[in-house]
C-alpha cells in the first residue's frame, strides 16, 4: 500500500477550508436560483 | 447524421476502451484491482463520484425534464451538500479507516455474519437489476431514433464498457470517468452556448418567456409529504437518500476508499457537493432554453419517432387531424411570443403583462394538442409515453452543428458508460469480497481473488447486458425490484448509524433492518402513502429506534 504522504493537521487543514468554500458555492447558487425564480416568475 | 459525427463516435470508443485497458498495469492484486491501493488523488475520485452518478438519462431525460416541467427538480438535490459534510465526519473516517473492501464488510466486524450478507445481498439484489436498467433506457432511446435493433444499442454500450471494466478494475473506472466527466462537462456548456446563440430573443427575454410559463419557479415550500419537489422534501428526505446512496452503495463508497487518506477521502466527496447543484441547474436550464428554441421553430407533435412510426401506421387519419391542429396552434404561439419580444424590447409594462397573459394561452393550446397526441400514442402502443426523453435527442439530431452531435452523442455514452462501469467494479467486489471469499473459499492466494474478480465483473456485465436487452418485456419486473430497491436503501443506511452508537447490538442492527424494510413496504403501499424522497428518512428512523430498543432490551453477556 502506498503511504500518505499529506500530513494529517495540513489534510484537516485542507478539509476545512474545501468545507467552508463548499457552504460558499451552495449559498451562492441557491441565491443566484432564488434570483432566477424571483426575477422571472410572475 | 454526418459521417463525421460518426468518426467522432467511434474515435471515443476507441479512445475510451485503450485507455481503460492500459491502467490494467497497476492492477496486479486485489487491492489494487479493486481499491487502486488506495493511492487515487482527491480529484480523481471527486470526478469519478459525479461521473458514477451522472448517468446517461441525466443527460437526456433531465434535459426534457427542464423544457417540458422547468427547474423545480433541482430541488431533488439540495440535500446532498448537507449529506456530504455528514458522511464526511462520520461515516467516511469509520470505513476507511477500517480498511475494509466493502462497507458490509465493516458491518461483520461492528455487528455479525448475517447482517453483513444480508445487507450486500440486498445490493446485489438492487444493483445487478438496475445495472441493467442504466443501459436500457440510454438503449431504448438510441434505439427509437436511429433505428437500431435493441441489442446493438445495448452492445455499443455494454460491451466496451464490460472490457475496460474487467482487464482495467478499478483504476480504468476511475481515469475513464474523469475524462469522461470532461467531456460531459464541455458537452453541456457548448450545447448551452449554441442555444444562446441561435435563440432570436435576448437571454433576458427567454428566461422571461419560460417563467411565464412557470419553468423559472425553483422553490415550492409547501409541506406535502405527497409531492416529490418541494424545498423540504428536498433538503430532509433529499439529505437521508444521499446519506444512504454516497454513504452505504458500495458504488459510491468504493469510489472514496480508493483515495490515498481520509481527508483526500472527504474532499472527493466535497467535490460532488460544491458541484452538483450547480451542474444540475446547468442541466435543467438547457432544457429551459431549448423549450424557448421550440418556440420560434416548429417542434414535432411526437419527439419519440417509433411512437410516431407507430400511431401513423395504426391511426394514420387521427393522427393528420392532430398534425393540422397542431400547425394551427403552433403558428398562434409564435405569433404571440413575438408579441412578448416586442413589447419587452419596447419596454411598455402594462402591454408586456397582456402579451404575457396571451402567450400563455396560446402555449396552454398547444399543450392541450400534444397532449392529445401522447394519449393516442399510449393507446397505440399500450405503454405510458415517455416523450420527454426524446425532446434533446431530438434538438441535437436536428439543430446542433455538424461535429457537436457527434460530441453531445459521445457524452450520453460517456455518462452511460461511468455509471455502467462503477456499478459492474462495486458488484464484482461484493460478489467476491462478501461471498465468495467470505463463504466459499476463504484461503484462496491473491492471484485466484483476482482471477476470480475478472470473471465475476465479466459475469455481471453480461448479466445487465441480458437485462437491458430483455428490459422491454422485463418492464414490470425490473419496476417491482426496483421499487423492493428502495424499500432498504434507507434502512440499510439506519444500520450504519446503528454501528456509530456503541450500545447498540447485533440482534437490535438485524430485526432493525427488517423492521426498517417492512415499515418502508407499508408506506409504500399506501398506509399512509408519502412520495418516495421520504421512505429513507421512516426506514432509517425505523431502524435505529428498533435497533436501539431491542439492544437496550438484551442483558449485556455476563
Amino acid at each position: 500500500m502506498i503511504p500518505d504522504p499529506t500530513p494529517p493537521d495540513l489534510g484537516s487543514r485542507r478539509f476545512r477550508r474545501t468545507l467552508l468554500r463548499v457552504m460558499a458555492v451552495q449559498v451562492a447558487t441557491l441565491l443566484l436560483l432564488w434570483l432566477l425564480q424571483a426575477r422571472y416568475t410572475g | 447524421m454526418h459521417p463525421l459525427d460518426w468518426v467522432i463516435i467511434v474515435v471515443y470508443l476507441v479512445y475510451v476502451l485503450v485507455d481503460g485497458v492500459r491502467r490494467a498495469k497497476g492492477t496486479r492484486e486485489l487491492e489494487g484491482y479493486f481499491l487502486a491501493n488506495r493511492s487515487l488523488p482527491w480529484w480523481a475520485v471527486g470526478l469519478s463520484v459525479m461521473a458514477t452518478q451522472l448517468s446517461a438519462i441525466t443527460l437526456i431525460g433531465t434535459t426534457g425534464q427542464g423544457a417540458t416541467d422547468g427547474m423545480r427538480f433541482v430541488q431533488f438535490y439540495f440535500g446532498l451538500p448537507l449529506a456530504m459534510v455528514i458522511l464526511g465526519v462520520t461515516l467516511v473516517p469509520f470505513l476507511h479507516g477500517a480498511k475494509v473492501f466493502t462497507a458490509y464488510e465493516y458491518l461483520e466486524r461492528r455487528f455479525d455474519a448475517k447482517t453483513r450478507s444480508l445487507t450486500s445481498f440486498l445490493f446485489l439484489l438492487a444493483r445487478g437489476m438496475s445495472c441493467g436498467t442504466i443501459i436500457a433506457a440510454p438503449a431504448v432511446v438510441f434505439s427509437a431514433i436511429f433505428g437500431w435493433d435493441l441489442v446493438w444499442s445495448v452492445a455499443l454500450m455494454g460491451i466496451p464498457t464490460v472490457i475496460y471494466t474487467m482487464i482495467g478494475g478499478v483504476q480504468a473506472v476511475t481515469w475513464v470517468d474523469v475524462k469522461q466527466m470532461v467531456l460531459i462537462v464541455f458537452a453541456l456548456v457548448a450545447v448551452a452556448v449554441i442555444l444562446l446563440v441561435e435563440l432570436p430573443v435576448s437571454p433576458d427575454d427567454a428566461l422571461a418567456i419560460a417563467g411565464a410559463t412557470g419553468r423559472a419557479r425553483v422553490f415550492d415550500f409547501s409541506f406535502d409529504v405527497n409531492q416529490t419537489y418541494t424545498f423540504w422534501s428536498g433538503v430532509i428526505g433529499g439529505t437521508f437518500l444521499m446519506l444512504s446512496y454516497f454513504g452505504t452503495d458500495q458504488s459510491q463508497v468504493q469510489r472514496y476508499l480508493t483515495a490515498k487518506s481520509v481527508d483526500e477521502a472527504r474532499s472527493s466527496l466535497l467535490m460532488s457537493a460544491y458541484w452538483k447543484i450547480p451542474l444540475q441547474a446547468l442541466v435543467l436550464l438547457v432544457g429551459v432554453l431549448v423549450f424557448v428554441f421550440y418556440l420560434f421553430q416548429a417542434p414535432p407533435l411526437l419527439f419519440n419517432p417509433a411512437d410516431e412510426r407507430a400511431v401513423r401506421r395504426a391511426e394514420p387519419g387521427a393522427l393528420a387531424a392532430l398534425e393540422t391542429r397542431y400547425g394551427g396552434v403552433l403558428a398562434e404561439r409564435r405569433a404571440a411570443v413575438e408579441v412578448v419580444a416586442r413589447a419587452r424590447d419596447g419596454g411598455d409594462g402594462p402591454a408586456v403583462t397582456v402579451a404575457l397573459d396571451r402567450f400563455k394561452a396560446r402555449d396552454a393550446d398547444v399543450e392541450t394538442v400534444r397532449g392529445e397526441a401522447l394519449a393516442l400514442a399510449e393507446r397505440v402502443t399500450g405503454e405510458p409515453s415517455r416523450d420527454v426523453n426524446y425532446v434533446m435527442p431530438w434538438f441535437v439530431l436536428h439543430h446542433l452543428p455538424l461535429g457537436l452531435v457527434g460530441i453531445f452523442i459521445a457524452a450520453v455514452l460517456a455518462a452511460a458508460m461511468s455509471s455502467i462501469a462503477a456499478e459492474l467494479n462495486s458488484l464484482a467486489t461484493v460478489t467476491v469480497i462478501d461471498f465468495y471469499r467470505r463463504w466459499v473459499r476463504p484461503e484462496g492466494s491473491d492471484g485466484h481473488y483476482l482471477l476470480v474478480s475478472k470473471a465475476a465483473t465479466g459475469l455481471w456485465g453480461v448479466f445487465a447486458c441480458v437485462v437491458a436487452t430483455f428490459a422491454a418485456t422485463l418492464g414490470s419486473l425490473i419496476e417491482v425490484v426496483n421499487r423492493f430497491g428502495s424499500f432498504f436503501y434507507g434502512s440499510i443506511l439506519g444500520v450504519f448509524l446503528l454501528a456509530m452508537i456503541r450500545r447498540a447490538r447485533p440482534v437490535g442492527a438485524f430485526v432493525g433492518l427488517i423492521a426498517g424494510m417492512a415499515a418502508v413496504a407499508a408506506v409504500n403501499f399506501g398506509a399512509p402513502s408519502v412520495s418516495f424522497l421520504w421512505h429513507n428518512v421512516i426506514g432509517a428512523v425505523t431502524v435505529v429506534g428498533v435497533g436501539i430498543l431491542l439492544s437496550a432490551m438484551q442483558r449485556p453477556a455476563s
